[in-house]
């Protein structure tokens, strides 16, 4: 791996047209076809720009989802979607619902991940929304056990990993936010990924964010992953601590940009989180990348906090004399 | 019959044009096309929904749905002094998230914060509308301390501050007040804390009927202990904290109990007379007919029309008690 190595964590905004273009379709305005058209010209377009800033390890930017969550549960059986719940402030989403036994009919991202792969020579991440997560983010009227239904989402989902691997994912990302919800579902956690990434060749990543990492630290080093993504621009100089006491076995990507503020981060300021970084991690081991997704910004906020970093780690790799 | 309430929030959209008039307020808002004054007049036009899908359910006593409520810790706090509203966090386990109060300096209330609310929807409503404030110990636990140091000093700051809003209910006439202390199914050992500070609101409250709701958990471990604390009705919540059934089946209790049978955390509908037989059981334990069955949280997690259904669950378990229709 590079030193400091750049990548995205999963989503980024969709561009005005598309926005338009989802609600229209909801209204049975637009056809479907017409839809994915639009799909895939933003997804190209984010693709040329993250290889035009100089990104080394890229995303689709999820221009086809939704929430998540409920872009797996579209593509399950044995799910349905709910009607809007509320997520915070303004924002609301239709939550999975768990209606029967579940089952993948067939691939559910793998046709997205070889559009863009075949777009780009720098490597796509494959990214899967892990099976802690889907349980606990769907209402569940089958299983009525979380272990149970958490099981029966990482089964398909390791499905799910094979394929895209066999399409050619070098880097299979799990997504988890809800990871840290609940301490005492850790080993379930463990478990659930652990069926997910079972015998991958691919390097795996779980991404995680807005938990309390001083509770599930322990756990850190038992996930069966090679990288964890955690944001970090928002946490404590303890938790720096604690990596430095107890350090991390795998690779980390360590967030350096907000995603929930409009605020672009100026260069020192990224630079001043990649060097704290740097302090404990080894630059090998060490990738830099935004806390979450980046699709609550606007596209110009997520395109200028992108170029930001890019230029940060630059800074800082030159400093340091890194190739 | 035993009777009926809720525990707090309401879905405040549904999936038609006509359920998502706040929405687009707001949208209009943050775009800088409508003013505060516009989302208030939306807020409202919710609240009397809300107050009508439970009166058409049967409810007995009601909320006002904390449609204007941003999150059930930052609503309040951040209208106190020396608090700040800070960055989004994780609310419990239910996948929606609050603004984290930042607590800068003494905590001190300053005006009412929930009264006006209150009263709109009173006047708004024929049946008796519950009072709602997010618990001292809750909101010092979920806030950022940068003060204190000390959870029982700022919790009790809190409880002085509510105490004033409880106190405006009073005045205002406010039949039924409710304190959530959610954190107790998270952080038993906070079990005296929360005495001590329900204390300070309980000497407040005059005749109104004074309710300690506890949820997202089971309370199985402190049960007992909870019925000594000072306030009329203790809520429980059996779905989520289905493990409290152990204790209340064992003990009973002489205090009235807000029963949280319906849960309020999945879409999957119960069948009215399987929950009315569970509660049937309690008969010789717990006093019924001055006891409520409730669901198990605020219904604002699940869709509106889910919400609507379990209301009518709710209403119809409540009836199959009573040995009703």
């Amino acid at each position: 791996m590079t030193a400091l190595e750049t990548t995205s964590v999963g989503s980024l905004p969709k561009p005005d047209y598309l926005v338009r273009a989802r609600a229209q379709t909801a209204r049975g305005k637009m056809k479907a076809a017409a839809l994915r058209r639009l799909e895939q010209r933003a997804t190209a377009e984010w693709l040329a720009f993250q290889e035009e800033i100089g990104i080394d390890v890229l995303v689709d930017g999820e221009q086809y989802r939704g929430d998540m969550a409920t872009y797996f549960a579209e593509n399950l059986d044995g799910m349905e979607v709910s009607g809007l719940v509320r997520s915070y402030g303004n924002r609301y989403y239709k939550k999975p619902i768990i209606t029967g036994e579940l089952r993948r009919a067939g691939p559910i991202s793998v046709g997205w991940f070889k559009f863009a792969q075949g777009r780009t020579r720098k490597p796509v991440k494959g990214m899967i929304t892990g099976p802690y997560t889907m349980m606990d983010w769907s209402f569940d009227e089958h299983y009525g056990s979380r272990e149970e239904a958490a099981l029966a989402f990482a089964a398909l989902l390791h499905q799910e990993a094979r394929d895209l691997e066999a399409a050619g994912a070098k880097v299979i990302q799990v997504d988890e936010p809800a990871l840290a919800t609940r301490a005492d579902e850790l080993p379930l956690v463990v478990k659930a990924v652990g069926i997910v990434t079972k015998g991958l060749d691919a390097k795996t990543v779980l991404h995680t964010c807005y938990g309390n990492y001083e509770e599930i630290y322990g756990y850190f080093n038992r996930l069966p992953v090679d990288q964890l993504d955690l944001e970090m621009s928002n946490s404590s100089l303890d938790l720096m601590e604690r990596f430095r006491r107890d350090p991390l076995k795998k690779e980390i990507a360590f967030g350096v940009l907000d995603v929930h503020s409009h605020v672009v981060e100026t260069r020192a300021q990224v630079a001043e989180r990649i060097e704290r970084a740097l302090a404990i991690f080894d630059p090998q081991k060490l990738v830099i990348d935004p806390d979450c997704g980046l699709k609550t910004r606007t596209v110009d906020e997520a395109k200028a906090k992108l170029e930001v970093m890019v230029q940060a780690v630059r800074v800082v790799r030159e400093e340091h004399g890194f190739a | 019959m035993v009777r009926t309430t809720v525990v707090g929030s309401y879905p405040r959209i549904g999936d038609s044009h006509g359920e998502q008039v706040l929405r687009r307020a707001i949208a209009r808002f943050d775009q800088g096309r409508a003013t505060e004054a516009d989302v208030r007049d939306a807020e409202r036009e919710v609240t009397r929904a809300v107050l009508r899908e439970q009166a058409d359910a049967g409810v007995g006593v009601v909320t006002d749905g904390q449609v204007a409520w941003y999150d059930s810790q930052s609503h309040i706090a951040g209208r106190l002094d020396g608090v700040e509203v800070g960055g989004l966090l994780r609310y419990f386990d239910t996948n929606t998230y609050y603004r984290q109060p930042t607590v800068t300096g003494p905590v001190r209330w300053k005006a009412p914060v929930l009264l006006e609310e209150w009263q709109y929807a009173q006047d708004a409503s024929r049946a008796p509308v519950k009072a709602v404030l997010t618990g001292p110990v809750t909101l010092a636990r979920l806030a950022l301390d940068r003060h204190y140091g000390k959870l029982r000093a700022l919790a009790v700051d809190f409880a002085q501050a509510l105490a004033e809003e409880v106190a405006g209910f009073r005045s205002a006439g406010a039949r039924h007040i409710q304190v959530d202390e959610p954190v107790l199914t998270r952080h038993p050992e906070d079990l005296s804390l929360v005495a001590e500070t329900l204390d300070a609101l309980a000497i407040r409250k005059g005749p109104a009927e004074l309710t300690l709701a506890t949820y997202f958990g089971d309370v199985a471990g402190i049960y007992r202990n909870l019925l000594e604390l000072p306030a009329d009705v203790v809520g429980l919540d059996l779905a989520q904290g289905a493990k409290t059934w152990g204790p209340l089946s064992k003990h009973g209790s002489e205090k009235p109990l807000a029963l949280g049978i319906v849960d309020a955390r999945n879409t999957r509908l119960e069948d009215p007379k399987a929950l009315a037989a569970r509660v049937s059981a309690l008969r010789d334990s717990v006093d019924l007919e001055r006891s409520y069955l409730s669901p198990s949280n605020g219904l604002e997690f699940l869709p509106r029309d889910t919400a609507r259904r379990k209301l009518s669950v709710l209403v119809a378990a409540a009836r199959a008690v009573g040995g009703g229709p």
